[in-house]
């Protein structure tokens, strides 16, 4: 504590305003931490029970939920509805339902068959079932029975709402606290480098964040975790943008309404399933075109052709074809047993990362690949497979090293940074001077050198946070990306669709990569690769596809009224009826023995 | 569902490798952020490469760098200055070894909470052992020879002077070019960054490992004919000394007696001894690294060996690494980790029976010497010959006893010929002075 013993003797030196910032510099990772503790506790603690779409009545009466929209039955006890009967296969139909409530069934690789009303059920399309049918699985009868409309709206009604323990408003509240006092710091500490546009533009995103919460209000939806987070890191990214360029501000702003847009978006096409499936080949297509287009037009700007400038416009085709990765990746539960889908998969993702190779944007590249590698387990929970295309990666890296100058001469800065502190270790070992300048309370909003040195707002800016904002505040903001994963995760067992789980845990994971990246490689941990932090790093396209990417977690989000994106069921025309009268009046057939 | 739910949490494995690699950066955050904030490109504290926060005084609190308009400034008086220079270090940080490198997270008062950015931007206060009075001394007693001078209190490790020459002003750095031969090795501090052959200020050594090594060496009468051949050579004194006890080989400084001394204990024996003392490894000022002694093995029985006893061959010592083997010999045998900041605490280790430092001690006896008057003065010259047509360099390093002094010194100038006659001097100005007081 020894920094204690000259505290008064300097406090002596300083006038008011030095006092009030002085204030506002150590309240500030105070905040911080409250705010991404409510938010993340809040994901993790609010109550979700999990959801009844139907049930399997079986010959002995015993009835099995089907809590998800896609259900496998079989003998495996990672089957959603598992039965020890030796004639069952490990995994042997599946039964599934969509949008508008209505089901199939599916053999998936069953070795007896299954019958559906005394019909074998083949192909890819399956079969479809409703209440009161007869499904026989290997010489297992059961009877299928959905939940009807009623039983849906009281199933919903009955669900818990987010937001009990923890009320959304209490850390939004917050985090405009956080935002008022972080505008004003800069301001104050920016001088004559600030115009008026700085306290405007943080006024700005006061109101946007508002205005996103009333809008989800009004839709009836309770839980903001997510965009909280994300509103969160996106003021960190309009402080460094302050700080580095001043009169960018109003431009970053208008970039993350752009974001925002592109959240309810990319929301809007996941909200109704058959809608975003439909989308998945135009979005590869897309991708693909983007890239070819990049590979074509493209400009080089610091070692990478990553730019494409169109009408005075330049953007990272790249990133947003991150968001068609995840859509052309997350898949529904009944393609995930056919091979022929995941090999499609394999090359629409091999040709992404081999056109970011060529374009020399490795870092976009290893993204891309490890994207690749979560959904292809995903899909596939094939390990030989994974580690087949791991080998395929690093044979192509070695030679991607032995043949880039650019690419071998950070791998050989890698660990020794301070030995070629002018050379290629310039970047990093500036970030590490200048981050430990901030300690753990940053030299304050608006005071640090840093900025200066190029792409500190950028591919360095964890070591910007951590000199302006200090250690606490870089490290609560890893743990809010950090958090998206960990929810995605989280979610997964009440999930309707292995869609969402996929879209989500794709997207979380190249969120949290991307940032992996770009903090480990800009403090030499690892080697120096230039990406960008999610949501905090100055610049367009990477802002607006992070903001496109988290709707695909937001959708993984099936608490009650959660989610604008997913869909809550209408109040039924009619008075209630309670369910047990709806289920008793079902027929069951008479088993023949 | 289920099986996807399952696979999901591979995505956990990204979490888990960004928490270790960013425990990794916590970690060295914690243990490296004092010496990512001294890079002299850090622009919170530095300006221009020049560390613009935080003042250096000497013991007594006189400013030897300070701050004036936010740029750096030295002490008022030249000659401090220009004595001070390689303690302190230059602008642009050229002397490594300068307090104002070494030292810079202290003066910027970095701690991990408010990292560099001290809540007034006005730095720390830190205070030096060194007098800036005794370093004038012996800066003037150089008298613009190259060389090195170093003050110790022997009993708390405190550095009192530490002066490396040529030196230049600071505060009016002059255009140094590489082949000046008015500015060789300026940016060097002599004192710790250098190793010169010891001549015969290693007798210490070769005396110490015989009087443990060899039995009945107390009553041997060694004989000195002023030339002795051995294989490969012959081993030469000024003079005949006769008959000689150890003490007396020590006091008229014997070459054929200790030379016949390093024969019969080998080589093998000497170099465990110097490492033992710390004459050929590395030691540390305030955590600074010195440079490294040489003590090379010589083949049995020959003139190499002789002359790797009396200080010649290839051998070469540290003038801090000298010191401090004197400073144990005058603190019956407890070597004291030199200090370069004023009032730390520092570790202390035996290096030597208390009856052997005692013993040493009595060979180097000097208090009669009418050379250091009023002092009670224990030490030992060297004239090391150096080789070509140079002249030999000339070391004088010791220690006195007087009531309240308990200070160690090491002297040497280069090419400056007898020891005594040219080294003692300066450490007598320099201990006179300290004597003395203001």
């Amino acid at each position: 504590m020894e920094w204690l013993r000259g505290l008064p003797e300097q406090l002596a030196y300083i006038d008011i305003m030095s006092y009030a910032m002085l204030v506002i510099r150590f309240f500030l990772p105070f905040l911080a931490i409250v705010i991404v503790a409510r938010a993340v506790r809040s994901l993790l603690k609010e109550k979700s029970e999990a959801e009844t779409w139907g049930y399997l009545s079986l010959p002995n009466g015993m009835r099995i939920d089907l809590n998800h929209w896609e259900n496998v039955v079989g003998r495996a006890k990672t089957s959603d509805v598992y039965m020890e009967y030796p004639t069952l296969s490990r995994a042997h139909a599946a039964v599934i339902r969509d949008d508008k409530g209505d089901w199939r069934v599916y053999d998936i690789s069953s070795k007896s068959g299954a019958m559906l009303n005394g019909d074998a059920v083949t192909g890819k399309d399956g079969l479809p079932i409703k209440t009161g049918d007869l499904l026989s699985l290997g010489g297992v009868e059961l009877v299928f029975i959905a939940i009807d409309e009623h039983s849906e709206y009281e199933q919903a009604a009955a669900r818990t709402r987010p937001g009990v323990q923890f009320k959304q408003r209490t850390t939004l509240a917050f985090l405009t606290q956080f935002q008022i006092l972080l505008g004003i710091h800069l301001t104050v500490a920016l001088g004559e480098r600030a115009s008026v546009a700085v306290p405007l533009s943080f006024l700005g995103l006061i109101a946007l964040t508002w205005v996103c919460y009333i809008f989800t209000r009004a839709l009836k939806r309770v839980a903001f975790e997510v965009e909280t987070l994300a509103f969160f890191l996106s003021t960190l990214g309009l402080a460094v943008t302050a700080s580095s360029a001043p009169a960018d501000i109003v431009r970053q702003l208008m970039l993350l309404i752009a974001g925002v847009a592109a959240f309810f978006v990319v929301g809007w096409f996941l909200r109704d399933l058959n809608r975003a499936k439909k989308i998945r080949w135009p979005a590869a297509i897309a991708g693909i075109l983007l890239l070819i287009a990049n590979l074509a037009f493209s400009e080089v700007r610091f070692g990478a052709r990553r730019w494409l400038e169109i009408g005075g416009f330049s953007f990272q085709p790249s990133e947003f074809v991150k968001i068609a990765l995840v859509f052309a990746g997350a898949a529904t539960l009944d393609r995930l047993f056919a091979r022929r889908n995941l090999v499609s998969f394999i090359g629409f993702a091999g040709a992404c990362v081999l056109a970011l190779a060529m374009i020399n944007d490795f870092g976009s590249a290893l993204i891309f690949f490890v994207a690749y590698l979560v959904i292809a387990f995903m899909r596939s929970g094939d390990i030989a497979t994974i580690f087949l295309s791991v080998g395929g990666a690093g044979f192509a890296g070695l030679l991607a090293i032995r043949f880039r100058s650019h690419i071998a001469s950070r791998f050989a800065t890698w660990g020794n940074a301070w030995e070629y502190a002018n050379a290629g270790g310039y970047q990093q070992t500036r970030a590490m001077a200048a981050a430990a300048s901030g300690g753990l309370f940053g030299v304050g909003a608006g005071n640090g050198w840093f900025q200066r040195v190029i792409a500190a707002d950028t591919d360095l800016v964890f070591s910007m946070v951590t000199e302006e904002l200090g250690l606490i505040i870089a490290v609560v903001t890893v743990m809010a990306i950090l958090s998206f994963a960990v929810f995605s995760v989280y979610s997964a067992g009440e999930s309707r669709s292995s869609f969402f789980v996929i879209g989500a845990c794709a997207a979380s994971s190249i969120l949290a990569f991307q940032m992996l990246l770009n903090v480990l490689g800009s403090v030499d941990i690892l080697p120096f690769t230039g990406v960008t932090f999610p949501f905090v790093s100055r610049g367009g396209t990477s802002l607006i596809a992070c903001w496109g990417l988290l709707a695909f977690i937001k959708a993984a989000d099936t608490r009650q009224n959660a989610s604008f994106i997913v869909k809550t069921p209408k109040p039924p025309v009619g008075d209630l009826i309670p369910r047990e009268i709806i289920t008793s009046e079902i027929i069951v057939p008479e088993v023949e023995e | 569902m289920k099986k996807v739910k399952n696979r999901a949490l591979c995505a956990l494995l990204i979490v888990g490798l960004m928490v270790l690699g960013l425990s990794v950066y916590i970690i060295r955050f914690a243990l490296n952020g004092d010496d990512w904030v001294s890079a002299a490109f850090n622009s919170t504290v530095y300006n221009g490469g020049v560390l613009s926060v935080g003042t250096l005084t000497d013991r007594n609190g006189v400013v030897l760098a300070g701050i004036t308009d936010g740029s750096r400034t030295f002490a008022e008086n030249a000659d401090v200055r220009r004595a001070t220079l390689h303690a302190v270090g230059d602008r642009l940080g050229n002397i490594g070894t300068g307090a104002l490198t070494v030292f810079a997270p202290r003066l910027i008062g970095y701690n991990i909470v408010t990292g560099a950015a001290s809540l007034t931007g006005q730095g720390r206060t830190v205070a030096l052992s060194i007098d800036s009075r005794l370093n004038v001394e012996a800066y003037r007693a150089l008298n613009g020879r190259r060389g090195a001078v170093m003050v110790m209190n022997y009993q708390t490790g405190e550095v009192l002077a530490m002066v490396s020459s040529p030196t230049f002003d600071p505060a009016n750095q002059p255009v140094i070019t590489d082949d000046d031969p008015a500015f060789e090795g300026v940016f060097i501090n002599r004192t710790i960054q250098a190793a010169y052959t010891p001549g015969s200020t290693f007798k210490l050594l070769t005396a110490a490992a015989a009087i443990e090594s060899i039995a009945g060496i107390e009553t041997r009468v060694f004989e000195c004919t002023g030339s002795h051949t051995v294989q490969g050579g012959t081993i030469t004194c000024p003079r005949a000394h006769g008959g000689v006890t150890l003490d007396q080989a020590m006091a008229v400084s014997c070459n054929i007696t200790f030379g016949m001394l390093a024969i019969e204990l080998g080589g093998d024996t000497l170099a465990a001894y110097t490492e033992r003392y710390g004459l050929s490894g590395r030691i540390t000022v305030s955590g600074i690294t010195t440079a490294q002694g040489n003590f090379e093995v010589a083949a049995p029985g020959t003139a190499d060996l002789a002359w790797s006893g009396i200080g010649q061959f290839t051998n070469t010592v540290n003038p801090a690494a000298m010191l401090r083997y004197i400073a144990a010999i005058a603190n019956d045998g407890v070597a004291v980790e030199m200090n370069l900041l004023e009032g730390a605490r520092t570790h202390t280790r035996r290096i030597m029976p208390s009856a052997m430092a005692t013993r040493l001690g009595e060979t180097m006896d000097h208090h009669t010497d009418a050379n250091f008057p009023g002092l009670r003065m224990h030490a030992k010259s060297g004239t090391a010959e150096v080789g070509g047509d140079q002249r030999p360099h000339a070391w004088f390093a010791g220690y006195i006893t007087n009531e309240g002094f308990p200070f160690a010194f090491v002297v040497v100038i280069e090419n400056a010929g007898g020891g005594l006659a040219q080294a003692g001097p300066v450490a007598n100005r320099v201990l006179q002075a300290a004597v003395r007081g203001h």
